[in-house]
């Protein structure tokens, strides 16, 4: 298990390097997972090690308040795990642009360091993710009030347990606790935000994967009427959760996207 | 691999279970081939990560958890049993016996 300080914080991060060897080398997959109770598992148990047989190195890590990484008591601003993910890429000796790759919240990560760090990023892969626009912030603050409303209402809980097994339930009273016991409910939407000016600075490729029914649902291509160069792929018949309910069908369009993005690394797979 | 082979990775799998559950004593609780790792031993993913780690430090990079559970379905993941995990880790050693 690897830990590191960052920002002062004990973080806890996970390589898994290429296993193919590729012309051009290994491109680099940075994952960043989402709020609540996730963690880097969703990414390292679904897409790393079939990113990693195809030729890349992907580096997951759980984001400050999460996993097993340190949980302060504040200092939960967008701001905070911007300059969180720049410090564990400099403190890891990543350079090199990186494929950014960000479920629900860990996308807005990554558009963010996308627009602050053009140099740095090579493509942006956000699932069931959005910009951090003034619309995201007066829905996330609505959505994570809701969220820690819910999480401690027993008849909620034994209602999950009903629908989604009793594994869910205890999670999302746990992840209901754990948010309490911080100040993200708070903090979190309050960016910094993204000015047009800043989206504009997003010029790398992007790929928006969302549900056909998930956060997104009202206008699939909201994403993409924001950024320059961005597509979008709708995973049919799916919720938020896209990620770890569909993470088949989201390996299939990653590999085909870092194919199309890494030439070098195509044309050796032919 | 012969059954005794087979016994010994269900107790390496119960000692290493124990460490991430943080047990002073393996024994504390019951992991039994039928245990579900999510329901009846309280295992969160961020877990399997770690077993993942220590599997393949005992065994070798040959037992790759990640890899064979980015094969499963979420529903799968969560009804995984102590002994589906120890069939798991014989396998990949039969594999590598044959090999």
């Amino acid at each position: 298990m690897g830990m590191i300080s960052v920002n002062g914080l004990r973080t806890h991060y996970q390589w898994m390097r290429a296993k193919t060897s590729r012309p051009g080398g290994a491109p680099t997959v940075v994952c960043v997972h989402g709020i609540g109770y996730d963690s880097l598992a969703s990414f390292y148990l679904t897409l790393a090690s079939p990113l990693s047989e195809a030729g890349a190195d992907v580096l997951t890590y759980d984001l400050r308040g999460h996993g097993r990484s340190e949980r302060p008591a504040t200092g939960y601003t967008l701001g905070h795990f911007l300059n969180d993910l720049e410090v564990l890429l400099d403190q890891l000796d990543v350079t090199g642009p990186v494929h950014l790759v960000g479920n629900s919240f860990g996308g807005t990560v990554a558009f963010s360091f996308a627009a602050n760090h053009p140099d740095r990023v090579a493509s942006v892969i956000g699932i069931e993710s959005e910009p951090a626009t003034t619309v995201w912030s007066e829905k996330m603050a609505v959505a994570m009030a809701n969220t820690v409303k819910v999480m401690g209402d027993q008849d909620y809980l034994d209602w999950v347990a009903e629908h989604f097994g009793k594994h869910h339930a205890r999670l999302t009273k746990a992840a209901g606790e754990g948010i309490g016991r911080t100040s993200i409910v708070a903090e979190l939407s309050q960016g910094p935000l993204l000015t047009e000016n800043d989206l504009a600075r997003i010029t790398c490729p992007v790929l928006s994967i969302v549900g056909s029914e998930g956060y997104q649902r009202d206008d699939l291509d909201a994403v993409s009427s924001l950024l320059a160069d961005c597509r979008t792929e709708v995973i049919d018949g799916q919720d938020h959760s896209v990620l770890v309910q569909r993470h088949h069908a989201v390996r299939k369009l990653l590999l085909a996207w870092i194919d199309e993005h890494e030439p070098a690394w195509a044309d050796g797979a032919a | 691999m012969t059954p005794a082979q087979k016994t010994a990775v269900l107790e390496e799998v119960r000692g290493i279970l124990a460490e991430v559950l943080e047990l002073s004593d393996v024994d504390d609780i019951e992991i039994e081939p039928d245990s579900l790792l999510t329901d009846d031993l309280g295992l969160e993913s961020i877990d399997l990560v770690s077993i993942g780690a220590m599997l393949t430090e005992r065994y070798g990079e040959k037992v790759n958890l990640a890899a064979f559970l980015a094969e499963k379905d979420l529903d799968e993941v969560i009804r995984l049993t102590v002994g589906e995990l120890v069939d798991f880790v014989v396998s990949k050693l039969a594999d590598t016996t044959v090999a």
